[in-house]
């Protein structure tokens, strides 16, 4: 008898633990994850210098990274080939090709201006102005800034060039922008904050 | 006692103890206390138990029938202390009076047999009897919760913990960590983002009763990825019949301007018992010896609350508790690019300082942890019982990074975990003593849209159904002990490439685990214990799907990356893991203890060896030209691996109240398959630690103890090779997918600490002062993944005190 209570005990109690398995969710959630909008991928960058006499006088270079976070490497798919004397607008085109529309990160760089600023070096007095070698070396080092953040300091989507009347064949333009949140000033040096981006092309002035 | 329900093998008899029937003869002078111990269940005398008067130092046996007498014993508050083989010993305060019948319970503990150490309450349980363990009690913690769990187990030889900066500490057993050492968190896996060095577990320290580590393949028992090792966190164990406690306390940390409260409340009444708790914690930046570790400080706040009823052969024991943190990380160990990483690493500061603060900014991570369950146990005669345990957790976890879109979280992920345990404790079967169980366990992880990034670690959704058999034979002195488990989990999986597209993998793992152990008792006073364990775990997420920059480096994990028939390196395709070759890893640990005590010393001896067939771990393969410059690619591998190590502490108890203790760690480690040193394992430590502690009073103080440590830490001799990144980077040195590894710097050279505590006790007061880092040392800890930025934190002086209802 004392074996048989047990026994409808013991029932009882298994069949609470079948009823806990039961209620138990055994599947869960089985959903994809989002699509999401990439905007911390650069894959394409496009330089393009415009004669500011000559609106239909445009030389554009490209650098492409085509799958971007894989390790394929970085391509710098063309030259800058400039004329000398003259004087060019550059502005750049910033995009994440791997989203279909590509999405344009250069317009997240504008709207945060005040953590970005675009750096340059060149090959020495390839320009008649800016002259020198460009703000790596020393942020105080003429670069033609077009553009300023909110705080009035320079961003660089948007330079002028006046390329000297020598010419030079086999010369190099280096672009980095960097990321500085909280921290960007007009001090703050090519060293400061983290790398977006750092290309160096090949300059051609004919 | 949670281990003990929580394992339905060894418990389930909760006898309720005793009610010493304490006579006080009105009137007289005599003043004579006598009583009975029985157990209530079987109403039998528990004959010869201890029964002692802790105040007064008074102590009785019970005689044959159970009773017991005492004279000189006057109308007031006691503590007293009953002891009985096979039960745990318990400390009840009582009011003695003329009138008054004193009840007292005591659980069951399965206490098999008398232990040397006299701090640590020890409960064994069948199954992982024969692994070296320690059991970490309260009041080794209780005077600094806002550590982590970690920290507190890096006391025990050949525990360390891995860290990256001061909020995230995971715990590393004979060298092997994250999901190789399984979290048990009151009998639930704890169900956490488990991957990569910055993700600990969400455990406060102010809710937890003790903390057992075993070191040794407890897989069998508690389930997969136990390779390493397991940690038993348990909460109050709610006693019954025990009087209103309320317990206040609060501290104050200099470094990091630290501030903490904790409260606690408990009762057990005669069939019921509850504990609730909780606990405020704030840091500010720490600091290091020279200079501020700009971005290091934490907010925490976290309850719990239990309840534990008895009816009859039933005990059931409800429990919740909730964790919600914010922690900062260093802000200077964010370099997305080459350029600042070189720069960081080479810098003699950090790159980033700024004054002190309390705020926390990226990056950071915020974490909400809940855990609930329920759990019966029905003990229906006398050795035998059946125990059902259900959990459910729920993870919260977002992780914030500098970057453009700063305030969205770049990580977002919910993760819940179902856990259902089903275990019986069976009556002797030719005097073998064991139990079944069986366990269902489900996880799904989901990602949160508006990341504005491709998701890093892909939903998923785990199943595993397990079953285990364990059984134990006493032969005389000795034990043999042995078990095994099967485990079949099935893995669901959906992720994105970084176009967005889905891609989707289901695989599935069977595996068989088994364990064998032995405990030889020569004497009293010495005693081995061995144990053979195999264990399995299968790989994490993170190192089957990473893809792509992390931080400074790109990561490639298993599923991610193929060499061509060129031997290039191909990322453009995720693979199905049943196509691929990877498999899971396999450990197989042997760990023997030797414990051998005289008078005044005890010595504990634990040599262990860990092979592990597919070790997983990073190594590096290349540079690549990406547009934020060069990038050092990193793939996750797999290698044969293999452990050999020793772990020694001699303990000299100089007299009553001084002893000194002396301790020593060294582990051998090595990649057998490439033959080649593996990175980021525990150097060799030694420590000796002095105490002087008095219960019988010191002045003002009713107790104090005064604890001096010092500490050892080598350099790390078997460090892979250093390869600086600005000569990878300018390929002065050349890497190839063939490479053996290397690290970026130098091993730390080896330090010295002395750290130093002094706790005391005065009427309802305890108080604490704690120094770290006395000498205010700088130095750089290996195993912490800040060792690349920054230094550790210097000096630090912990001032708490407790009221006691």
């Amino acid at each position: 008898m004392h074996y048989l209570n047990n026994l409808i005990k013991i029932g009882t109690f298994l069949l609470l633990a079948t009823f806990i398995f039961a209620a138990c969710d055994t599947t869960g959630s089985t959903e994809d994850p989002p699509e999401e909008n990439e905007e911390e991928l650069i894959t394409n960058i496009t330089l393009t210098f415009t004669n500011m006499d000559d609106e239909n006088d445009v030389v554009t270079a490209r650098a492409q990274d085509p799958d971007g976070s894989g390790v394929e490497e970085l391509q710098v798919l063309d030259d800058i080939e400039l004329q000398t004397d003259v004087t060019y607008r550059l502005t750049f085109e910033i995009l994440n090709g791997l989203e279909t529309p590509p999405g344009d990160i250069g317009e997240e760089i504008e709207e945060e201006a005040e953590e970005h600023q675009i750096f340059f070096q060149f090959t020495e007095n390839a320009f008649s102005d800016p002259v020198g070698n460009g703000n790596f070396d020393n942020t105080n080092d003429p670069v033609n800034y077009e553009d300023v953040d909110d705080d009035g300091n320079p961003v660089g989507l948007e330079t002028t060039w006046t390329t000297s009347n020598e010419t030079l064949t086999d010369g190099s333009f280096r672009i980095r922008l960097q990321h500085q949140p909280d921290i960007k000033s007009s001090t703050t040096t090519v060293n400061d904050g983290d790398t977006d981006f750092d290309i160096t092309f090949t300059l051609i002035i004919q | 006692m949670i281990v003990l329900l929580i394992t339905i093998f060894a418990t389930i008899n909760l006898f309720t103890v005793s009610s010493p029937k304490q006579n006080q003869i009105a009137g007289t002078t005599k003043c004579t206390v006598t009583g009975i111990v029985s157990d209530i269940e079987t109403e039998e005398p528990l004959p010869f138990a201890v029964v002692k008067f802790i105040d007064l130092n008074r102590v009785s046996t019970a005689d044959e029938n159970g009773e017991f007498t005492l004279s000189g014993i006057c109308p007031g508050d006691y503590k007293i202390e009953v002891s009985f083989v096979g039960y745990e010993t318990q400390i009840f305060e009582k009011s003695v009076d003329d009138k008054s019948i004193i009840e007292l319970e005591l659980e069951n503990q399965f206490n098999e047999f008398e232990t040397v150490n006299v701090t640590a309450r020890r409960v064994f349980e069948r199954g992982t009897e024969a692994i070296s363990q320690t059991q970490i009690p309260k009041s080794d913690f209780s005077s600094n919760p806002t550590r982590s769990v970690a920290s507190v187990l890096s006391g025990v030889q050949g525990v360390t913990f891995s860290s990256a900066g001061s909020n995230v500490q995971l715990p590393i057993i004979h060298g092997l960590r994250g999901n190789r050492i399984l979290i048990l968190n009151n009998g639930l896996k704890h169900g956490f983002q488990n991957w990569g060095p910055d993700h600990a577990p969400e455990i406060d320290l102010s809710g937890v009763d003790n903390i057992t580590v075993i070191k040794g393949a407890a897989g069998v028992r508690y389930g997969p990825d136990a390779i390493g090792g397991a940690v038993l966190v348990e909460g109050d164990p709610m006693f019954f019949n025990q009087p209103f406690e309320a317990k206040i306390g609060t501290g104050y940390h200099s470094n990091g301007r630290g501030y903490s409260t904790q409260l606690e409340i408990g009762t057990g009444y005669s069939n019921w018992g509850y504990h609730i708790g909780g606990s405020l914690t704030r840091f500010g930046d720490r600091k290091a010896p020279n200079y501020s570790l700009t971005n290091s400080g934490k907010n925490e706040k976290a309850l719990h609350g239990g309840a534990r009823f008895e009816s009859g052969s039933i005990n059931a024991k409800v429990f919740y508790s909730f964790v919600d943190q914010k922690l900062a990380l260093l802000r200077t160990s964010v370099a997305e690019s080459g350029n600042l990483f070189i720069r960081s690493i080479n810098a003699d500061e950090p790159v980033f300082i700024r004054p002190f603060s309390y705020d926390i900014n990226e990056p950071k991570q915020e974490n909400q942890h809940h855990l609930g369950k329920v759990e019966i146990n029905w003990q229906y005669s006398e050795n035998a019982s059946l125990n059902i345990l259900a959990g459910r957790q729920y993870n919260f976890h977002r992780e914030f990074d500098v970057r453009r879109n700063a305030d969205l979280p770049i990580t977002n992920l919910d993760l819940t975990t179902d856990d259902i345990q089903l275990e019986w404790q069976h009556p002797d079967w030719i005097d073998f003593d064991g139990m079944i169980g069986v366990q269902l366990f489900l996880q799904s992880n989901e990602n949160n849209p508006g990341t504005n990034t491709t998701v890093f670690i892909p939903n998923y959704n785990v199943q595993r159904y397990s079953a285990f058999l364990i059984e134990g034979k006493d032969f005389g002195n000795n034990t043999v002990e042995m078990g095994l488990r099967i485990d079949v989990e099935d893995n669901s999986v959906r992720g994105r490439q970084t176009n967005q597209d889905l891609f989707v993998d289901k695989f599935s793992f069977s595996n068989f685990t088994a364990s064998a152990g032995w405990i030889q008792r020569f004497s009293d006073r010495s005693l081995i214990k061995t144990n053979f364990g195999t264990a399995w775990r299968s790989p994490n997420m993170a190192e089957l799907f990473s893809f792509g920059q992390n931080g400074f480096k790109g990561t490639f994990g298993l599923l991610r990356y193929k060499f061509d028939t060129e031997n290039n390196l191909r990322t453009n395709q995720v693979t199905p893991f049943d196509k691929s070759e990877k498999s899971v890893e396999k450990g197989l640990k042997w760990v023997s203890e030797w414990n051998f005590s005289t008078d005044h010393h005890q010595l504990v001896t634990t040599v262990y060896s860990n092979l592990i067939r597919d070790f997983i771990f990073e190594k590096p393969v290349n540079i690549i030209g990406t547009v934020r410059g060069p990038l050092p690619i990193f793939i996750i591998d797999q290698a044969d691996s293999f452990f050999l190590g020793t772990d020694i502490t001699w303990i000299h108890q100089y007299s009553s109240r001084l002893t000194g203790t002396l301790g020593a760690s060294y582990l051998f480690s090595r990649n057998i398959e490439d033959n080649e040193p593996l990175i980021n394992q525990p150097p060799t430590n030694t420590n000796y630690s002095f105490s002087y502690a008095t219960e019988d009073g010191f002045g003002f103080f009713d107790s104090f103890e005064f604890i001096l440590n010092t500490s050892y830490t080598f350099k790390q001799f078997s460090a892979p090779r250093t390869m600086r990144p600005e000569d990878i980077v300018d390929g002065n040195m050349e890497i190839r997918n063939d490479s053996e590894i290397f690290d970026f710097k130098n091993a730390p050279t080896g330090y010295f600490l002395i750290s130093t505590s002094v706790h005391t006790s005065f009427g309802n007061f305890n108080g604490s002062l704690e120094v770290q880092n006395l000498l205010n040392s700088s130095y750089r800890d290996y195993l912490n993944e800040m060792r690349y930025f920054a230094d550790e934190p210097g000096l630090n002086i912990s001032l708490s005190i407790t009221y006691n209802l």
